[in-house]
């Protein structure tokens, strides 16, 4: 199967007065076409960095340092920026986090619709109004609203008007950064309602960035679990939450509140992670895990794999059965 | 009376506060704004300070050349370094000895808004309620009024000296900095170490003066910097409009001295040049500090590069 | 509706504030009360009429408010010097002033928009590093010491431009209109306007640059890059429109202290403005046109700063959509 995109040994730096932090450094993934992917990990872990880098569009002093994005099967990262451009929204567009800021306050939707459109999309302003209406409708909003300025909008609904905008050049990778968290818990549902119904009817590819396991699993069926910039844990959205291979992933699963296991209790990961700044020269989780050897702090664990399309970054991953038991108990985390 | 307790004060607030800000205050001068400023400021107090040495002349002395004659609209050179004016005085002298009134305006201007604007913001943002809508209202009035016809008007009604100047620009200065140190205090009114303060039983104006007041102190700072640029160009603009104390030689009454005299006519630039000049340093000077502590006293403006 | 109708409200009260500060103002001048209205050197007739006007031989607060009554109606008396009613006298300035005030207020936004929109984009470039201070200085130069500089150069020195006044000495046009339109009046408005423009710019430049670097950091400007919109399209449409709101404003408000403000300028080049007539009225004690054209002069600030409420609530869709 040819991969939609592939990702190769992906870096990305920022640069802070005379150091630099390293917000990701060396991903490696591919996912094929009509899959949704979860990046999930915790704030700082360089989930956004990443998204935006495979976007192409980062703040002024952030550098992607090495590695190649190839996206059907072309490869982003050696094109000149005036090529890269064309390449953008066409290809993969974006819905951010909070639709608040990333609509300009003055244009009506209508206009910035147009703006899409037709200046990227080459469309004549009337068919360009038809298919702004038909994108509304898909994603739930009644085309009138068209006309009104982003603030009459409530939260869900500038929402959904961002992903409409997204899929308006009908691009090949939608990357969605956080695209519920902003919002309040009756309308996140509504929210992801009407993305899980777009992607089954549109055949979306789309990678989800998230800190919310609960997101994940809703959406998506591939999850990749990020830590200090780095890709943990690869594989199937069901496996991966059932049976983790990677310890870091097995604490994520009880550190999140189940209700269905309501009395259970709730067991964090004690310590934080490591400084970007200075990176650990081998495991980065090692200093908080529980299953950590000495040879866990020598070398980076390579992304082993434990079955085909289901691969995790640690050393013991063979033994992951037995320490996902002893993961389930609480007193295996307190030290 | 309980005493209150020793609360723990977040970073920066801590005991040892004065020592701390002097010693930011001394590296910010590494940023060029804040160093050429201070300089100008330096410079300036230097000259006024040492004013009588410098001047050869007195200002309005009236000199004659060697062979007695009046001493009128001379040219640049040794001995009269600007020139003279038409009536036979000096203007380097002039000059140097007109920085002492600018100088003593701007500087008692500017304590004198920082120092009502502060005292109004405080009272105003820490008490609220009917003192607070009073005094912005009053605000609000004050900032209706046309500066300079005001100033013109105040002086005409009580008397052209510099102190009543002072006292006019003060009193229409002090509504824009109340006016944001107001909304600096009700932000800091309801941050924790004041909440702390308060439930340990602090007085209000303890909490005023010994809580907020050094947390406020910076824009009191900046908005006096700002009112001495802007004091003393009233100054000189009252003066050359004929309206300033006409026994005090200050560079504005120079300029008026210069237009009146058709100084311009005949081109004698060495005679009104160097006046504005000065006005434009010192004004600039002020420019450049609030530029140049800008990123000390609000870091939060600092660019993301 | 009601945004407006509180912003108007308020502009009454501040009116009205000034009005009787001003009152008492020019009552607590020593000597008799009536020597605010009435000159020595007035007619019988011209004594008994001011006299009627404001009521002078009745107690204080009743003075005060026909003082009230009559700013309703545009009567502040006889001027000591024209002996002739002061409304007439600021009313025939005024065009000019307006038009001095207007002329150079648009070119300093003008420039000063574009000015400060290129300075953000080249941010960080040696010549915005270069630039700053130089706005910075022209923000610190006295305005009438510029205009005395202009005027040595440009009028004295090189004899291009006429060295004051509104049009030459003796002129005659039809009507207003065609001595504001004639080339004799341009001519003599050029470096007065040329003058506050260099003076004005500095704030526009300044607060569109700021206003700019602060929209550039806004979610939807990373947005618009994220959509392949050219730089173009983005500093244009979507950065500078939201920049420019503030210097809306700020162009409204700074009308209003102009008028007052001009005053120096007006007086080196010798500009037949409302400004000068304050200062002449000031300093012949003519104390009718003094008031007078001080209230005009407040009234219009008061005013502009009211528009400037409802320019803004106009532009922004945020205020103007505020009820849905």
């Amino acid at each position: 199967m040819s991969a939609l995109i592939s990702v190769e040994d992906f870096a990305v730096a920022y640069r802070l007065g005379e150091t630099s932090m390293q917000a990701v450094d060396g991903v490696d993934f591919s996912l094929p076409q009509g899959v949704m992917l979860g990046l999930v990990g915790e704030s700082g872990c360089g989930k956004s960095t990443l998204a935006r880098a495979l976007m192409g569009v980062l703040p002024g002093n952030a550098r992607i340092t090495r590695g190649k994005v190839r996206l059907g099967g072309e490869d982003l990262t050696a094109l000149l920026p005036a090529q890269r451009r064309q390449r953008l929204w066409r290809d993969i567009s974006f819905v951010p986090q909070s639709a608040m800021n990333a609509l300009d306050p003055v244009y009506r939707l209508r206009d910035q619709m147009r703006e899409v459109l037709c200046r990227r999309g080459g469309l004549a302003r009337r068919d360009a109004d038809e298919r702004a209406a038909e994108l509304f409708t898909a994603v739930g909003l009644d085309p009138a609203r068209l006309m009104d300025f982003p603030h009459q909008f409530s939260g869900g609904m500038r929402q959904r008007a961002a992903i409409a905008m997204a899929l308006a050049l009908r691009p090949k990778l939608v990357i969605a950064d956080e695209p519920v968290t902003a919002l309040d818990v009756i309308v996140q549902r509504q929210v992801l309602d009407t993305i899980r119904g777009l992607s089954r009817e549109l055949g979306l590819s789309a990678i989800v960035v998230t800190h919310d396991i609960s997101v994940v699993a809703y959406l998506c069926s591939m999850v990749a679990v990020m830590y200090a910039g780095q890709i943990v844990e690869f594989g199937p959205t069901d496996t991966v939450m059932r049976e983790p291979a990677h310890p870091y992933t097995m604490g994520l699963m009880n550190a999140s509140p189940d209700l269905e296991r309501a009395d259970a209790e709730l067991v964090p990961i004690d310590g934080s992670p490591p400084s970007l700044m200075q990176p650990p020269a081998g495991c980065r989780f090692a200093a908080r895990c529980p299953f950590a050897q000495q040879r866990c702090s020598q070398a980076r664990p390579p992304m082993t794999e434990i079955a085909p399309g289901y691969r995790a970054a640690c050393l013991r991953s063979g033994e992951a059965a037995t320490l996902r038991g002893e993961a389930k108990e609480a007193a295996t985390w307190r030290r | 009376m309980v005493e209150p307790i020793a609360i723990p004060l977040t970073a920066g607030e801590g005991g040892s506060r004065k020592p701390r800000k002097l010693a930011a205050l001394l590296a910010q001068l590494r940023d060029p704004y804040a160093l050429t400023g201070v300089t100008i400021y330096l410079g300036f107090l230097i000259v006024a300070i040492c004013a009588d040495a410098l001047a050869p002349y007195g200002p309005t002395d009236i000199l004659f050349t060697d062979d007695g004659q009046l001493a009128a609209s001379l040219p640049p050179s040794a001995a009269h370094l600007l020139g003279t004016t038409n009536l036979g005085r000096d203007v380097f002298s002039q000059l140097v000895l007109g920085s002492r009134p600018s100088l003593f305006v701007g500087l008692t201007a500017a304590i004198a808004v920082a120092a009502l604007g502060t005292i109004a913001g405080l009272v105003s943002g820490y008490l609220g309620g009917l003192a607070d809508r009073v005094l912005m209202r009053i605000a609000d009035v004050i900032l209706g009024l046309p500066f300079l016809p005001f100033v013109i008007v105040t002086i005409a009604l009580t008397g052209p000296s510099l102190t009543h100047i002072v006292l006019a620009v003060a009193l229409l200065l002090w509504p824009n900095a109340a006016r944001v140190i107001r909304s600096q205090v009700l932000t800091l009114s309801q941050r924790q170490f004041v909440e702390a303060a308060r439930v340990t039983g602090a007085s209000p104006w303890r909490i005023i003066f010994v809580h907020i007041a050094p947390n406020v102190l910076p824009l009191s700072f900046l908005y006096g910097t700002i009112a001495v640029g802007w004091a003393i160009l009233t100054q000189a603009s009252v003066s050359f409009l004929g309206f300033g104390d006409t026994d005090v030689i200050s560079w504005g009454t120079m300029l008026q001295d210069a237009y009146a005299s058709q100084a311009l006519d005949r081109g004698q630039y060495a005679w009104f040049v160097p006046p504005g000049l000065c006005i434009v340093l010192v004004v600039l000077a002020g420019f450049f500090i609030s530029r140049g502590y800008e990123e000390l006293l609000f870091p939060k403006l600092r660019d993301d590069r | 509706m009601s945004f407006i109708a509180r912003r108007f409200l308020h502009t009454l009260f501040v009116m009205w504030a000034i009005a009787t500060l001003i009152f008492l103002m020019f009552r607590l001048m020593p000597g008799d009360p009536s020597t605010a209205y009435i000159d020595p050197n007035f007619t019988g007739e011209q004594r008994q009429l001011v006299l009627q006007q404001f009521g002078l031989d009745k107690p204080l607060s009743e003075q005060y408010l026909i003082f009230l009554g009559n700013l309703a109606r545009g009567e502040f008396g006889l001027s000591f010097r024209y002996r002739q009613p002061v409304l007439g006298l600021v009313l025939s300035v005024l065009p000019n002033t307006l038009l001095l005030t207007m002329t150079a207020l648009f070119a300093a936004y003008a420039f000063g928009g574009v000015f400060g929109a290129l300075l953000a984009w080249k941010r960080g470039s040696a010549f915005e590093t270069a630039a700053i201070p130089v706005v910075l200085t022209t923000r610190a130069t006295p305005d009438f010491w510029l205009g005395m500089l202009l005027l040595a150069v440009f009028a004295f020195g090189l004899g291009w431009l006429p060295s004051g006044g509104a049009n030459v000495a003796g002129a005659s046009y039809s009507s207003e209109w065609s001595r504001i339109f004639s080339g004799d009046f341009l001519r003599h408005l050029a470096l007065p306007v040329l003058t506050l423009a260099i003076f004005l710019q500095g704030l526009p430049t300044l607060l569109m640059r700021s206003n700019m670097l602060e929209v550039m950091r806004e979610e939807f400007v990373t947005m618009a890059r994220m959509k392949g919109l050219s730089e173009r399209s983005i500093m244009l449409r979507h950065a500078a429109r939201n920049a420019l709101l503030p210097l809306v404003t700020a162009f409204a408000i700074t009308f209003g202290q102009l008028i007052g403000n001009n005053v120096v300028v007006e007086t080196v080049f010798s500009w037949p403005g409302l400004g000068r007539m304050l200062v002449d009225a000031v300093a012949n004690s003519d104390y009718p046109l003094a008031q007078g054209a001080f209230l005009v002069i407040a009234f219009v600030l008061v005013l502009m700063n009211f528009v400037a409420d409802l320019v803004y609530g106009l532009l922004d869709p945020r205020v103007a959509h505020a009820h849905g």
